[in-house]
C-alpha cells in the first residue's frame, strides 16, 4: 500500500524521535566512560568494591527509561503497518501506562519484560505478514526484500534487548544472543542490499 | 628470532618508503586542492597506487613473519601437566603452537591504514572523481586523510621497528623458564599460556572480531569525508558515497561487536568487563550510526541534510574517541591489561 501525506509525516516525526533516543543513548554510554575512568583514577581497585555493582546498577537504570522509549516508539512505528494509527497510539499509550504500573508495583525488568514480549509478539506478526505478502501492511520503502529485511533487523534487535534484560542467567541466553544475532545480520544484509539480493535470488530461480 | 630480525630488515625501508610516499602524496594533495592542477591529481592518484601496493607489500611481510612464528615455536606441555589441564579445563593438551592473529600490538593501525587504502582504491574505480571539481577535491581530501593515517602509522604504531613486543616478550619468557630447569615456574607459565593461547591468540573471535572492526572503521573514514563535505555543498554524490561506506561499515560493525559477546561471556567469566569504557564507547558509535541511517532516509526534508552530515561528523569522532579508548582508558581492553 503507498502511504498518504499524513502517514509520511508520522514517519518523521518518529524517525527523529529515534534518532534522538538513540543519540541520548549514547550520550549515557559517554558518562559511562568518565565515571569509569574518573573512578579508576582516584580509587584503582574499586571493582572489586561494591561501588561497581552500584556502578552497573545505576548505568542500567539510565538506560532503561531510554530502551523503553525505543521499544514505545517502534512499538508504533512497526505495527502502523497494520493498524490504523488512532488505534495504535490509544493501545501504545496504554501499554506504556501498564509498563510503568508494573515497574512501580514489580520491578523495572519485569515491566521491560512485559513491554519486550508484547514487542516480539508485534514484530513476529509483521514479520510473518511481510514474507507472505500481505496486502494491507505499509512500509516507508518499497521492495520486497527492503521491507523483509527491516522488520527482521527490528525483531532482532527487540530479541537481544529481551535476552539481556530477562534471559542474562539462563542458560538459554546465549543460544537466544545468536538467533538475534543471526536476525539482525540477514536483516541488515537485506535491508542494505535488497537490489543485489534480488537480482541473486533471480539468477537462482532462473538458472537451469 | 631469525625471522623477527628479516622482519625489521625487509619491512623498515618499505614503511619508511610508504612514510615518503604519503607524505608526498598529502602535500600533492593539499597542492591539487589549492591550484586545481589536474596534473597534480594523477600524480597523487598513481601515489596513492604505491602506497597501497607497499602497504599490501607489508602486510604479506606481517603474514609470513605470523606463519614462521606459527612453524617454528611450539609449546610441549608435560604429560603430567596434560594431566591437570584435562582435569581442570577438560582439554587434554600435549603440545601448542602461536596462531598470532595479524592485527594485534602495533599492527592494528597498520591494518587500519592498508584497508582505508583498499577502499579509496575501490570508490575510484566506482566513481569518476574527475567530473567535477568539487569531487577531484572530496578524492584529494580522502587521499590526505590516508596520508595523515599512513604517517601516524610510521610514528606511533610501526610494525617493522620492533614486531610483536608482547608475544616476543612471552616466548623469550618462556626459554628462560625452560632454561632454569625450574618445573615449578615452567608449569605455571606454561598453565598461564594455555589461557593466552586459547582465549587470545588462537580463538577464532580474534580471527574475526578485530578485522571485521578495522574494516568497519576504514569504511567510515570515506563515510566522514563524505559528511564533511555534505556540510559544505548539496551535492547528491556526496552522501551517495558516504551511504554506500556507511552500509558497509555498519554491518560490519554489528556483526563484529556482536560476535565479541560470546567470546567475552567465557574468557571474561567473573571479571567486571560489562560497561567498561570500550564496551560504552562501542554501544555509543553502534547507536550513533544507527540514529545517523535513520536521520538518512528524510534527506530531502528541511535540515536534515545538514542534520544529517553533521551526525555523520559527530560518529567518526566518536569512533576514533572509542579506538583511543584502549590507550588512555582503563578496563579490561585497556593495552595496559
Amino acid at each position: 500500500m503507498k502511504l498518504t501525506m499524513k502517514q509520511k509525516t508520522y514517519n518523521f516525526y518518529m524517525m527523529v524521535v529515534t534518532s534522538l533516543v538513540l543519540t541520548a543513548i549514547g550520550l549515557v554510554c559517554l558518562y559511562g566512560i568518565g565515571y569509569y575512568t574518573v573512578t579508576t583514577e582516584s580509587l584503582p581497585k574499586w571493582l572489586e568494591t561494591p561501588l561497581y555493582g552500584q556502578y552497573i546498577d545505576s548505568m542500567n537504570l539510565y538506560i532503561y527509561p531510554f530502551v523503553v522509549l525505543l521499544l514505545v516508539v517502534l512499538g508504533l512505528c512497526i505495527p502502523k503497518r497494520i493498524v490504523p494509527r488512532q488505534a495504535l497510539l490509544t493501545s501504545g499509550a496504554g501499554i506504556l501506562v501498564l509498563t510503568i504500573i508494573l515497574a512501580l508495583i514489580i520491578n523495572i525488568e519485569a515491566s521491560l519484560g512485559f513491554l519486550l514480549g508484547i514487542s516480539i509478539l508485534i514484530q513476529t506478526a509483521v514479520m510473518v505478514l511481510t514474507i507472505i505478502k500481505w496486502g494491507g501492511l505499509t512500509f516507508e520503502r518499497e521492495g520486497y526484500f527492503i521491507q523483509i529485511g527491516s522488520t527482521m533487523l527490528h525483531l532482532g534487535f527487540v530479541i537481544f534487548v529481551f535476552d539481556f534484560v530477562i534471559m542474562r542467567t539462563s542458560g538459554l541466553h546465549l543460544p537466544v544472543f545468536w538467533v538475534a544475532t543471526i536476525l539482525i545480520t540477514i536483516g541488515t544484509v537485506l535491508s542494505f542490499y535488497p537490489g543485489e539480493i534480488g537480482r541473486i535470488m533471480k539468477n537462482v530461480r532462473t538458472s537451469p | 628470532m631469525t625471522a623477527r630480525e628479516a622482519v625489521t630488515t625487509i619491512g623498515q625501508p618499505i614503511i619508511t618508503a610508504i612514510f615518503l610516499i604519503s607524505l608526498f602524496l598529502g602535500i600533492i594533495s593539499i597542492y591539487h586542492i589549492l591550484s586545481n592542477d589536474t596534473r597534480a591529481y594523477i600524480f597523487a592518484k598513481r601515489l596513492r597506487n604505491v602506497d597501497t601496493l607497499l602497504l599490501f607489500l607489508g602486510f604479506i611481510i606481517i603474514s609470513w613473519f605470523h606463519l614462521r612464528i606459527y612453524q617454528t615455536i611450539e609449546l610441549v606441555y608435560p604429560a603430567e601437566l596434560s594431566n591437570y589441564l584435562a582435569q581442570t579445563t577438560g582439554a587434554r593438551i600435549t603440545t601448542m603452537r602461536f596462531a598470532v592473529p595479524l592485527w594485534i600490538e602495533t599492527e592494528k593501525l597498520y591494518f587500519w591504514t592498508l584497508c582505508i587504502s583498499i577502499f579509496l582504491t575501490i570508490s575510484n574505480v566506482r566513481y569518476d572523481f574527475l567530473k567535477t571539481r568539487m569531487t577531484a577535491i572530496f578524492s584529494s581530501s580522502l587521499n590526505i586523510m590516508l596520508a595523515a593515517f599512513a604517517m601516524i602509522t610510521y610514528f606511533t604504531s610501526n610494525p617493522f621497528r620492533e614486531p610483536l613486543p608482547g608475544v616476543h616478550s612471552e616466548i623469550t619468557n618462556w626459554y628462560q623458564a625452560s632454561n632454569m630447569g625450574d618445573p615449578n615456574m615452567l608449569y605455571q607459565f606454561l598453565i598461564q599460556m594455555y589461557f593466552r593461547l586459547t582465549y587470545f591468540y588462537n580463538s577464532e573471535y580474534m580471527w574475526t572480531h578485530p578485522p571485521m572492526l578495522f574494516i568497519a572503521y576504514a569504511s567510515l573514514v570515506v563515510t566522514f569525508i563524505g559528511c564533511v563535505f555534505m556540510l559544505f555543498r548539496r551535492e547528491k554524490i556526496f552522501d551517495r558515497i558516504s551511504y554506500s561506506h556507511a552500509k558497509v561499515g555498519y554491518l560490519l560493525l554489528t556483526v563484529g561487536m556482536l560476535i565479541g559477546y560470546p567470546w567475552a561471556v567465557v574468557a571474561w567469566e567473573g571479571k567486571s568487563w560489562w560497561w567498561d569504557p570500550k564496551v560504552n564507547g562501542s554501544i555509543m558509535i553502534w547507536v550513533l550510526y544507527s540514529a545517523y541511517l535513520h536521520t538518512r532516509i528524510y534527506l530531502k526534508k528541511r535540515n536534515m541534510w545538514r542534520a544529517t552530515a553533521i551526525l555523520g561528523i559527530l560518529c567518526f569522532l566518536a569512533l576514533v574517541f572509542t579506538y583511543l579508548l584502549t590507550y588512555i582508558a582503563p578496563g579490561i581492553h585497556a593495552v595496559t591489561q
